[in-house]
C-alpha cells in the first residue's frame, strides 16, 4: 500500500532522512518509533507530498507521493503531531470546513465521533478548547474520513488515559475495517498494543522493523541448571541463547511449548522463570544508554 | 472550485474584522471628503461672487493643476495618506499571510493534508485579497455617492466616473499584494514578507516624494514608485493615464502572483515554526 525506495531528504547540510526503504501492507497498523529528530515526521510529510524528496521515491497505492500528491491525499487522512486548528471556528464549523475540503463526505460520522466518543461540545469555539479537546476534535475528523490510509502523528500526546484508550480502540476498529494505519508515537506501550509491525528509526535511518505478531509469540526463559549449562541449544525447538552467566541462561523461545518442556526436563533444570519481553527492550537496543553510536548500524528485519 | 470557495470563505471569516473596519472607515472617510468638498466649493463660490462655477476661470489661470471641478476636489481626497495606508495594510497583510502566515499558524497542514491542490489553495488567497480590495474600493465609491446626496455639490462625480479611480486604487493594492505575496510563498515566517513588503512600499512613497522636489533633480526616481501610477484626480479629469497606470500596476501584481504560483508548487512545506 505504501512503499518507499531509498527515500532521502536533505535540508542544506542536515540529513533529515537517509535511504529509507520500507513497505507498509494494506490493512496493517504500522508503528513508527524513534525519538525527536529521528525522521518520523519527515517521513510522514514526504508521504503526504508536503516535502519533496531529495532522492529516492515513495508511492501510496501506486501514486507517486510528489508528482501525484493530490491523488495520494485523497486516499489519506492525516493527524499532525503539532496540531493547530482555526480558533475562530466552532467545533462543528471546523468539522464542516474540513469535510468540505474532501467533498463534504464524512461529516455525520465526524460529528458522531466527536460528540459520542470524544464527548465534545461542538457549539463552542475551537479557541476555547483545551489542547486535549482540540486533539480529540482532529481525531474525530481523521477517523471519520472515508479513506484507505490513516496517518496519525503522536495521536495521543495530549489525551487523558480514557481518551487514549478510545483512540487505540478506534485504531483497532480502523484496521478491522480494512484501513491501513501509520501510527507514530513515543508511548511504547500504545504502539506495542495496536501495531502489527513496528519500525524503529534513528537519526533519519530505519534501524529495524519488528513483526509484533512474532514478538507476541516470544517467550523469555530464564533457566538455572544443576551443574554446567548444555553446550548447545537446539534451535529446532525455536530456542535461542540471549545471555549466559555461569549456570544461568536467558533463552528466547518461539514455537510450541511441549518440546521445550521436554528439553528442559532432560537438562537438569533446577529453577525456571518464563516471561515476555516488552517493546522497550527492543527499543533500547537502538536508543538506550548502551545503544551503539555508529549511524550506519542497521539491523535487518 | 468548491474547495476554492470553501477556502475563500475561511479566509474572509478570519480577516472579517480588519476588512469590515477598513471598509467602514473608508466609507465614512469618503462621506466626510464629500462634505469637505461641499464646503470648499461653497468657499470658492463666495470668493468669486457666487452664482457661477469658477472652474473654467481657474483652469484658464493654472491649467489642470488649478482644476477645481467637483470631481477633482473629491478625488484629491482619494490621495489622502490614510486611504493609501489602508489599502497598503490590507495588501501587505493578505500577501504575507498567504503562505508564510498559514505555515506559521500551522493551518497550512490542516488544509494541504487534505485533497486540496496547491494552486487551489493559492487561488483562494488571491481571490480573498482581490475581494477585499474590491470591497474597500466599493466602500469608497458608495461613500462618495451617498455623501453627495446629502451634501450639495456643483457637479458630483457619477458612480461610473468614480469607478475609474476605484479601479486605479484596486490596481495599486494589487501591485503591493503581488510583491508581498511572492515573498510569502518563499518563507515560513510572516514577519519577513510583512517587513520587506512594508519597506518596499514605503521606499516607493519616499521615491515619489524625492522626485517631486525640483531642487534635487531626481525626477527619474518616480519611475520606481508605484505611487506614481495612482493618480485619481487625473483619472477623473482627463482619464488618459488610467489604462497605462492600471496596466503597469496590474502587471506588477500579476508577475508577483504568477511567480508565487510557480515557486509554491515546487517548495517544501515544513511543519509550522
Amino acid at each position: 500500500m505504501i512503499a518507499t525506495d531509498g527515500l532521502t531528504k536533505i535540508y542544506g547540510s542536515t540529513r533529515a532522512l537517509t535511504d529509507l526503504t520500507m513497505d507498509v501492507r494494506k490493512g496493517e497498523v504500522y508503528g513508527l518509533l524513534g525519538p525527536n529528530g529521528s525522521g518520523k515526521t519527515t517521513t510522514i510529510r514526504l508521504l503526504l507530498g508536503l516535502l519533496r524528496p531529495t532522492s529516492g521515491r515513495a508511492t501510496v497505492a501506486g501514486f507517486d507521493v510528489w508528482r501525484q500528491s493530490l491523488e495520494v491525499r485523497s486516499l489519506v487522512s492525516y493527524l499532525p503531531g503539532e496540531l493547530r486548528l482555526i480558533g475562530s471556528m466552532s467545533g462543528l464549523g471546523l468539522l464542516k470546513f474540513l469535510s468540505s475540503l474532501r467533498g463534504g463526505v464524512g461529516l455525520d460520522r465526524a460529528v458522531a465521533i466527536a460528540e459520542r466518543v470524544m464527548r465534545l461540545d461542538l457549539r463552542r469555539k475551537v479557541r476555547t478548547f483545551s489542547t486535549g479537546m482540540k486533539q480529540k476534535l482532529a481525531l474525530a475528523q481523521a477517523f471519520a474520513d472515508p479513506v484507505e490510509i490513516l496517518i496519525l502523528d503522536e495521536p495521543t500526546s495530549a489525551l487523558d488515559p480514557s481518551a487514549r484508550a478510545d483512540v487505540l480502540q478506534l485504531v483497532t476498529e480502523a484496521r478491522d475495517a480494512g484501513q491501513t494505519v501509520i501510527f507514530s508515537g513515543h508511548v511504547l506501550s500504545e504502539v506495542e498494543q495496536v501495531s502489527d509491525r513496528v519500525a524503529i528509526m534513528r537519526r533519519g535511518r530505519l534501524m529495524h522493523v519488528e513483526d509484533m505478531h512474532d514478538r507476541r509469540g516470544l517467550r523469555m526463559v530464564l533457566v538455572r541448571y544443576d551443574g554446567p549449562p548444555p553446550e548447545s541449544i537446539p534451535e529446532e525447538l525455536g530456542l535461542g541463547l540471549r545471555n549466559r552467566q555461569g549456570g544461568v541462561d536467558l533463552l528466547e523461545h518461539r514455537g510450541e511449548v511441549g518440546p521445550l518442556l521436554g528439553w528442559l526436563q532432560a537438562n537438569r533444570v533446577v529453577d525456571l522463570a518464563v516471561g515476555t519481553e516488552d517493546l522497550k527492550t527492543l527499543y533500547d537496543k537502538f536508543h538506550g544508554p548502551d545503544a551503539p553510536d555508529a549511524d550506519d548500524e542497521v539491523i535487518p528485519e | 472550485m468548491k474547495v476554492v470557495f470553501t477556502l475563500v470563505r475561511k479566509n474572509l471569516l478570519e480577516s472579517r474584522w480588519l476588512l469590515l473596519i477598513c471598509s467602514a472607515a473608508l466609507f465614512g472617510l469618503c462621506w466626510l471628503f464629500v462634505y469637505v468638498a461641499h464646503r470648499i466649493e461653497a468657499a470658492i463660490g463666495e470668493a468669486t461672487g457666487g452664482g457661477r462655477s469658477p472652474v473654467g476661470m481657474l483652469r484658464g489661470l493654472g491649467g489642470s493643476s488649478m482644476d477645481f471641478s467637483t470631481a477633482a476636489i473629491e478625488m484629491a481626497f482619494w490621495n489622502h495618506p490614510f486611504v493609501l495606508l489602508i489599502f497598503s495594510i490590507w495588501a501587505i497583510a493578505r500577501g504575507s499571510i498567504a503562505v508564510a502566515g498559514e505555515i506559521e499558524k500551522g493551518t497550512m497542514d490542516l488544509v494541504l493534508s487534505r485533497p486540496v491542490d496547491r494552486s487551489a489553495f493559492l487561488a483562494s488567497q488571491v481571490i480573498t485579497a482581490v475581494l477585499g480590495l474590491a470591497l474597500m474600493a466599493g466602500a469608497m465609491l458608495v461613500g462618495n455617492v451617498i455623501g453627495s446626496r446629502y451634501h450639495t455639490l456643483i457637479a458630483p462625480a457619477s458612480a461610473a466616473t468614480l469607478a475609474k479611480p476605484a479601479l486605479n486604487l484596486m490596481a495599486f493594492g494589487w501591485a503591493i499584494f503581488g510583491y508581498t505575496f511572492v515573498l510569502s510563498t518563499l518563507d515560513i515566517a510572516r514577519w519577513r514578507p510583512n517587513l520587506i513588503g512594508s519597506v518596499a512600499t514605503l521606499a516607493g512613497f519616499i521615491a515619489l516624494v524625492l522626485a517631486n522636489i525640483p531642487q534635487l533633480e531626481v525626477e527619474w526616481l518616480a519611475r520606481f514608485s508605484i505611487f506614481k501610477a495612482y493618480d485619481p484626480v487625473e483619472v477623473v479629469v482627463k482619464g488618459e493615464s488610467l489604462a497605462f497606470n492600471a496596466g503597469v500596476l496590474g502587471l506588477i501584481g500579476l508577475v508577483g502572483v504568477g511567480l508565487g504560483f510557480v515557486l509554491f508548487a515546487r517548495r517544501d512545506l515544513p511543519a509550522g515554526s
